[in-house]
């Protein structure tokens, strides 16, 4: 071979080399300025393919009011959809317009990734006018508006109808633990697959309403509202109950995932947020219905009103576009109708007045009518809730398998909360 | 950087070059002949190096860059967004007191220890049956070998995970013989076994490496044993093993290094939801806990930690590997 040759193919196979790497540096850049002058933003949420087939209505509609605007999706499930925001933040390339919810606000606002949407709001581009029960400032965090609630939930606990028919017991408003405890050993019988309540020991929101029925949370603004003595206690009591066969083993409960142990019909009886009623309704032929939080004086369930949220990136070139849509996403009756409560109850009053609520939809209207005057503020959730819930369930599931006693549980979950919040 | 020159030494070279390709022209001077061969060296190297360029450009930015940086960000307490604070050595002695770093240690050190000896000795009496010559033996081969071929992928640990299931085949062909152990992947007992056994059976790259070092080994020493009355097993034991010893020790040198590593499929068997590590944290696997730290907890600074440390555990098996390969791997004379 001719050297002369070799050197030219090798400057070329060296100038495909740069071309590549150019393109590679193009392709992050990302402009987005479309060619026929419109503007793209990109929008990110966490949920299912209903989820996603509803969403994508609404922005079928969006796009058809505004001609301009582009909106571009993107969606994964909860555990995969906050790896792949983290990375797309951490290289300058976060969506401009994304689901959010009251436990992030903290942990994205502090590092300064939200933008605050105050100013877009004395612009006129989003109205809060229209929100129910004061859920307008939400998401507003030490004077800054960083997510705009898309819809409203509340603790429930998750019941079978019949289960508690044939033990005779009715939860109703004001009823204490120890019925509740009642009812679940009246249901469970030794020998069957089903059990009176699931093994919800290890749900921090569950753990923070009883912990605030005794005057304290999980949460202050600096760390973690209660001792290792309580939660000793209170996962000592799931221990016990576990043993006594009150409650889903954990070997039944992991097998059925992600089904709830409810909707599996495993257990009777399931705390949890109330928009899921919809989602457990359609995968079990079992009757469900939504129950009040029990309390222990009677009285007080201690419940809060939480959101999932729209939060727009600080780094976003759009500002006013996003905020547009945020504000047709809260504001318009039609992309009410079109989302019913799958992301909660309906946040705006035009919203909630056009969606006529069916089926678990209209279990979820009643029970949110009927705890209205009970709401209280909500617990403050510091940076690094997220990762305190999931050490959490996980540090709970193990000790209900048995791999860990309770006093090793909670020492260990105290070491990886330490951890969460300190950094 | 780049070296450029002028177009016309190299055409004189080229006109020489078409007239006598081999040798250089007679004509020339005594020291001609070494001067244009040295120069005809040196641009061949430059020509290579071109060649390797775009691998260079990939390795120096790609790998080595990025290696570097977190050679750094493993002293630094770092969250991805915060520029990084320096922290010394405190992410290191972190991991020691770290409970789940000791499950991801153990986790991966049971699964090292299983998985790969399991498959070696799989793809090694596989490669033994399909060494002889028999009919449809192409086609052997390649079924054997197709698994490996899409084994890397999502896909194949959600067939996995399908198989294993409550209720799901596996699960109800066990309790046809009486068996009702419930479904595999959901269990904190037999989680980790069910990761062993998707490993195991992708033994493909390691069998084809078996069958070439299996056919190498001379017949004459099986018939020459034979005669002297050895059994199928001694033949094994005195022939087959140390004759295939080199190939042996470089299938295990490469698939432990690869079993450290695991991560795809541990992370798709254990399924959607939850933290990382499966039922229990019986699949929390190294690499993932540490991926957990560095992408969902946004502790990058511990998680560059955690990789170097398993750089460096790599780096003591793998040395360890070779100090033993002097008592057990036998080279054929000139070949050390």
């Amino acid at each position: 071979m001719s050297s002369r040759r070799s050197r030219v193919a090798g400057l070329r196979a060296m100038g495909a080399g740069l071309a590549a790497l150019g393109l590679l540096a193009s392709g992050c850049g990302g402009g987005d300025a479309g060619a026929d002058g419109k503007v793209t933003i990109r929008y990110s949420w966490w949920g299912a393919q209903d989820r996603a087939d509803l969403i994508n209505r609404t922005i079928d509609l969006f796009e058809k009011e505004n001609p301009g605007i582009e909106v571009k999706t993107d969606f994964q499930e909860y555990g995969d959809f906050w790896t792949k925001f983290n990375t797309q933040a951490a290289g300058g390339n976060p969506p401009d317009v994304f689901q959010n919810s009251y436990a992030f606000l903290r942990k994205y606002g502090q590092k300064n990734l939200l933008l605050d949407l105050n100013p877009q709001v004395k612009a006129g581009n989003l109205n809060l006018d229209d929100f129910r029960q004061g859920l307008g400032r939400a998401g507003e965090i030490d004077g800054k508006l960083l997510g705009v609630p898309v819809g409203a939930n509340t603790f429930t606990l998750v019941y079978d109808v019949k289960a508690f028919e044939e033990a005779g017991v009715t939860p109703e408003r004001g009823w204490t633990w120890e019925d509740f405890d009642a009812a679940v050993e009246k249901i469970s019988e030794p020998g069957e697959d089903f059990w009176g309540a699931s093994s919800n020991g290890g749900v921090m929101y569950l753990y923070d309403l009883r912990l605030r029925q005794q005057g304290k949370a999980f949460f202050t603004e600096e760390g973690l509202g209660f001792t290792e003595a309580d939660l000793r206690k209170w996962w000592g009591d799931h221990r016990a109950k576990l043993d006594d066969g009150l409650l889903v083993p954990a070997k039944q409960a992991a097998q059925v995932l992600p089904k709830s142990e409810v909707s599996a019909g495993l257990s009777a009886a399931e705390f949890t947020w109330d928009n899921f009623l919809a989602r457990y309704v359609s995968e079990t032929d079992r009757e469900l219905a939504l129950a009040p939080i029990p309390t222990m004086d009677g009285e007080r369930t201690a419940q809060y009103l939480s959101s999932l949220m729209l939060s727009a990136s600080a780094r976003t070139e759009h500002p006013e576009e996003v905020a547009k849509f945020v504000d047709f996403m809260v504001n318009d009756p039609e992309v009410g109708k079109i989302m019913g409560y799958n992301r909660g109850v309906l946040p705006t009053n035009a919203q909630f007045e056009a969606y006529e609520p069916e089926g678990p939809d209209a279990k979820i209207a009643e029970y949110e009518k009927s705890v209205t005057d009970q709401l209280e503020p909500i617990t403050p959730h510091p940076a690094g809730t997220d990762t305190v819930e999931a050490a959490f369930l996980s540090i709970y599931r193990s000790m209900a398998q048995g791999s860990v006693s309770v006093d090793e549980a909670v020492s260990q979950f105290f070491d990886e909360a330490k951890t969460a919040l300190g950094s | 950087m780049m070296r450029t020159e002028t177009p016309a030494p190299a055409g004189t070279e080229e006109e020489r070059a078409a007239k006598s390709p081999r040798r250089p022209a007679p004509s020339a001077p005594a020291s001609r002949p070494a001067a244009t061969a040295r120069r005809r060296a040196r641009r061949e190297t430059l020509a290579g190096y071109l060649f390797l360029s775009p691998w260079c450009v990939g390795i120096l930015l790609l790998t080595l860059g990025p290696m570097l940086v977190s050679l750094y960000l493993a002293f630094t307490d770092y969250n991805l967004f915060d520029s990084p604070r320096w922290v010394g050595l405190e992410n290191f002695s972190e991991m020691f007191s770290d409970d789940r770093w000791w499950t991801s240690v153990r986790v991966t050190a049971v699964f090292v220890l299983v998985a790969t000896p399991l498959k070696l000795a799989v793809a090694l009496g596989v490669a033994m049956l399909l060494v002889r010559p028999r009919k449809g033996q192409g086609f052997y081969r390649s079924a054997f070998y197709a698994p490996s071929l899409i084994g890397a992928s999502v896909s194949i640990g959600i067939v996995w995970r399908a198989l294993f299931q409550d209720d799901a085949v596996v699960d109800r062909s066990l309790s046809l013989f009486g068996w009702d152990g419930g479904g595999w992947v959901g269990d904190p007992d037999w989680s980790l076994p069910t990761l062993i056994a998707l490993s195991a059976w992708q033994f493909g790259a390691p069998m084809v490496i078996f069958l070439a070092g299996l056919k190498q080994v001379p017949r004459e020493l099986y018939e020459a044993a034979e005669v002297d009355g050895a059994g199928a097993w001694r033949r094994f034991r005195s022939i087959t093993l140390p004759m295939i010893s080199p190939v042996l020790f470089f299938n295990l040198l490469l698939e432990i290094i690869h079993s450290f590593q695991i991560f795809t499929s541990a992370l798709v068997i254990a399924g959607p939801g939850g933290r990382a590590g499966g039922p229990g944290d019986s699949l929390l696997v190294y690499t993932w806990y540490l991926y957990e730290q560095g992408f969902s907890n946004l502790r990058m600074g511990y998680a560059s930690a955690m990789a170097w440390m398993l750089l460096a555990g790599i780096a003591l098996v793998t040395a360890v590997l070779f100090w033993s390969q002097r008592r057990w791997v036998h080279y054929e004379e000139g070949g050390r």
